[in-house]
Formats: C-alpha cells, structure tokens, sequence
C-alpha cells in the first residue's frame, strides 16, 4: 500500500491562488464545484456505485491516505478504511462524467462507448468476484479486491459478464484513464506532485528545465525542507 | 533565490533613479533654450528670482562642458534603462549565474555617476566619476561576451531563433554606450575652452560620430527584437525608420565641415520624442498581454520592455548635445 512520507512540497496549497491572476472566473466556479462535490451517485445504479467506490479505492488509495495511520518501527497498519467517505471523491466524479455521457471524442474500438464500458465493466468484475469469492467485489477484502484487480490488468478475466470486452483494454483505457484523470483533477493531488494549478491569465515566464515561476511549488531536497516550507508559503 | 520584496526594491530603486535621469534630461533642454533665447528675454530673466539666476550663470559656462554635461545626463538615462532592463530580465533568469547581478551594481553606480557629473561644471574629469565609466564600459563589453556564450550554448548554436529568444547581445551594449558616453564627456572636460579636441579631431565631431553609432547599434537590436515581435503593430516601424535617419544625418553632419543641422535636430528630436512615446508603447504592449496590469508581475517580464526605449531619448538627446558643440567649431 501507499507510504505516507514527508511531503515534497512542505506547505504548498494551490488553494491559496484562488483569488490571484493564476485563476480566471470559469477556473473558479468548475474547482469549487469539484471541491464541494459528495461521493454519492447521481448516474449510476446501487450496484454499480459500490463495484466503483470500491475500485477506486484500489487504484487511488491516495484518495483515501490521510486515514491511514503508521504504527510505530515504520509499519503501516492497512486500515480498512473503504467505507469512510474519501478526501477526493474519485467515484462521484466519474458518476458524473457518466451523467453527463462525457466521452473522449476518440475512442479504441475494441471498447463500447464510455457508458456502456463502464457498465459492462463493473457488471462483469461482480460477477467475476462471485465466482471466485462468493460476494460482490465491494464486499470481498482488499488483497482479494487487488488479485482481481491484478488478473483484470493482465486480461486473464474472461467471463461471459464481459459481453467480449477484453479486461485488459477496459483496465488500461477507462479504469486507468478515468480514475487517474479523477484524481489528479483535484487540488489536494496538485498538492501533493506539486503541480502549480491553472494558470490563466497568468501564464509561465519561465519556460526552461528545472526553472520555476514564483508562484510554482519548491520541492523540497533532502537537507532544505524549512526552505522549501518558506518558499511554498509564498507560491501564491 | 532572490524573493519578490527584494525585486520590488530593486525596481523602485531603478524608477526612482530613471525619474532622476530624466529630470536632468528634460532640466538640460530647458537650460539650452535658454542659452539660445535672445539677449534681451536674458537680461529681463536675470533680474528675477533666484532660482533664474542658475540659468543666467549656466551661460558662462563653456560649449564644451555644457557638452559634457549633456553626455553625463545622457549617460545616466542609458544607465538607467540598462539597469532596469537587466534588473527583469536577470530576475526572470532567477539570477542563474552571479555575474547577472553585476549590471545591477554597475548600472546604479553609473546612474549616480550621470546624476553629479550632470549637475557638475567643473573644467576638469572627476577621476571616480570616470573610473565608474570605464567599468561600466567594461562589463558592458563582458557582458556582450557573456549573451553571446549564452546563445551559442543553447541547442543549435548560433543561430536566429537562438539570437531572438537567448540572452540578447544588445541589451549589454546600453551599458558599454553609457560608460562611454560617460567617459568621453569626462575626458572632454580636460580639454581646453578654445578647439577642445578628442581621438584627434575636433570635440564635436567625435562626439556625434559616438552618439550616431550608438544610435546605429541600438537600431540593430530594436530591429531584431521586433521583427521576432513580427512587426505586429504599425508603431514597431518607427524605431526602425526614423533613428537610422536621425543617425545617418547626424553621421554626415559629423563628417562634414560644420554648418546649420537643423534638419538634423529635427529628426533627432523626434527620435528623443520616439523613446518616450515608446515607453508608453510598450506599456500598452504589457497590458495586452493576457490578464494586462493585472497580472503584472508576469506581464512586465514577458511583454515588451519597458525601459527599453529611452536609449534613444539618451543617445538622441547626447547627438544634439555634439551638434551644439559642433556649430561651435566653425
């Protein structure tokens, strides 16, 4: 599972750009709503919601990480922290890109339509996950979750739940892409890789290797975390 | 990494100084109309106050330290421009390397050099005043090495794109001219009052072949820079067009046996008038630029450069300044 290390960018809040030239009105308006966002379905059906909730807990466990606690000698405890609502609601995002059929505009012809992908998809891992496990795989534990997870990645799940969709390419192509877009769609992701947000109308002036705006995160280096904290303060 | 208060300092500093530089400029013109107004409107004026009474005085001081002065003012306005000028753009560059502060710290002292010596009528060189010059002459002339390293190390070497979008070879350049200008009007004030001579010709010769080369090399910077700009406003023709005029005529009048220049005063006023109008230019130009003023801190770096223009204004404002003393050596 995921480690909670020190952060690479001390002190970095893209939130606090908010109200400067780094964000325009439209910026805004789609972030706050984002950031108000519940993880409750509006799109897909119960079912659905909780094959989904629960894969991307899976894939971004992030999303779920402040919970985590480490116990003392450098062990994480693997809490199972699946039913606690999220700090980024991954699984309401994606409820909503479905609400709205938000397709990409290109799409593999080996895989239905994004509506369609998605319900074929998490229809086919419950069935896959009763037939090896006897429940639906919200309700499996979260080592078996991530064998069947695993198996979907290498396109050994074949059921006929699949209506002929290869798992690998659903994995690759919508688990991947729309679960990892989700999540890095959010401040609290910006913060963590220290990614300076949106930039309109402010724009960058530095454009070369390793050169930052002052309002971009400093990263900190081994030996100048108390730098990087001050710098962060002030990337605003 | 140099933090934003400290940057706000050194412009302000920079403002505070160009405010100074321009004042002397603009006192110089006025105290010239005044030498040349005629005898009588003289007389009337020194009866008055005595704040006129400096004017009345000016006039005794000879052509040539009144030439010298005027190299001084402009001196300090190219000062000026180069010191705010590298002060962005070296800050922009996260002052990479530690020589990119030296113009800052050359820059000021030449500023304050053109200031006193503007002010300064003594018939004889101030050695710090000259020692300044010569050094900002000199790290102008390093730095034209240092820009021209930059392009040729960048992916493709010495090459347009690399001469447009590198370190720009001009931009040092305003340095070398003020140092230059400078020195040359500190050696000029050793010279004698009658046939005051420099390089071996006449004062005023040399001094407006200096101001016309000056002009000359700073119209070759402007016409890169705004040919990368794509000529997309009508007005980024100007500074192409009327300084290699005023230079070329300034240039002949210097070659010539001295004679009335009005023509070429005309075309060097304009092109004083044309480094003030591009300032105000080149603010437009700023607040074009996605979010305008607004978004300032990355406009002014990324928009055009607002200290720029005044060069002209400078080495225009020097060119008359030869031409004065030229008419003297009939």
């Amino acid at each position: 599972m995921s480690i909670d290390r020190p952060p690479r960018y001390p002190g970095y809040d893209v939130m606090q750009k908010r109200d400067t030239p780094s964000w325009d009105d439209v910026t805004r308006e789609v972030i706050d709503q984002r950031l108000g966002q519940r993880n409750a379905p509006s799109f897909c059906n119960d079912a659905q919601w909780r094959a989904l909730d629960a894969l991307c807990a899976v894939i971004v466990p992030r999303s779920r990480a402040h919970r985590q606690t480490v116990i003392a000698e450098g062990r994480i405890d693997d809490v199972d922290n699946r039913w606690e609502d999220p700090t980024v609601p991954v699984a309401a995002l994606i409820d909503l890109k479905l609400l709205h059929d938000g397709r990409d505009g290109y799409r593999d012809a080996r895989l239905p339509p994004i509506r369609d992908a998605w319900r074929i998809g998490l229809a086919a891992l419950d069935a896959e996950s009763r037939q090896a496990y006897g429940a639906a795989f919200a309700d499996i534990d979260a080592t078996r979750q991530r064998t069947l997870v695993t198996r979907m990645q290498r396109g050994e799940l074949k059921d006929a739940a699949w209506e002929g969709m290869p798992s690998e390419v659903f994995f690759s192509l919508r688990v991947l892409h729309d679960i990892g877009s989700a999540y890095y769609a959010h401040p609290q992701a910006w913060n963590e890789i220290g990614f300076g947000g949106p930039a309109n109308p402010r724009g960058y002036v530095r454009m070369q290797a390793n050169r930052r705006d002052p309002w971009e995160p400093a990263e900190a280096k081994p030996g100048q975390e108390a730098q990087a904290l001050q710098e962060n303060r002030r990337a605003q | 990494m140099i933090n934003r208060t400290a940057d706000g300092l050194v412009a302000a500093l920079g403002i505070a100084g160009g405010a100074l530089a321009a004042a002397a400029v603009v006192k110089a013109a006025s105290s010239h109309e005044a030498k040349s107004s005629d005898e009588a409107l003289r007389t009337a004026r020194r009866v008055g106050a005595s704040a006129l009474r400096l004017v009345g005085k000016r006039t005794e001081i000879d052509a040539h330290i009144h030439a010298a002065r005027s190299f001084n003012r402009s001196s300090a306005l190219l000062a000026w421009s180069a010191l705010t000028d590298s002060a962005i753009e070296h800050y922009r560059g996260s002052f990479e390397n530690r020589a990119m502060y030296t113009p800052l710290i050359v820059g000021s002292l030449s500023l304050a050099a053109g200031v006193h010596g503007g002010a300064d009528h003594i018939g004889s060189r101030h050695p710090i005043r000259h020692a300044i010059y010569l050094a900002a002459a000199g790290v102008g002339l390093a730095g034209t090495g240092f820009h021209l390293y930059n392009v040729t190390k960048r992916p493709g070497g010495f090459s347009w794109h690399n001469l447009f979008y590198g370190a720009p070879l001009g931009a040092p350049a305003a340095l070398l001219l003020s140092g230059a200008l400078g020195a040359v009007g500190e050696r000029l004030r050793d010279e004698p009052a009658h046939d005051p001579r420099l390089f071996g010709m006449p004062a005023g010769k040399a001094l407006a072949l200096l101001a016309a080369i000056g002009m000359a090399g700073t119209v070759g910077e402007v016409a890169l820079l705004h040919f990368r700009g794509a000529f997309q406003h009508r007005a980024m023709y100007a500074p192409v067009t009327i300084p290699p005029i005023a230079a070329a005529l300034l240039a002949t009048a210097a070659l010539s046996p001295p004679q009335p220049n009005w023509w070429t005063r005309v075309w060097l006023r304009a092109t004083a008038l044309l480094g003030a109008l591009g300032v105000g230019f080149h603010l437009r130009g700023v607040a074009r630029q996605q979010g305008g003023w607004r978004n300032w801190s990355q406009n002014v770096l990324n928009g055009p450069p607002i200290p720029a223009p005044p060069s002209f204004t400078a080495l225009a404002t020097a060119g008359l300044a030869a031409l004065r003393l030229r008419d003297t050596e009939l």
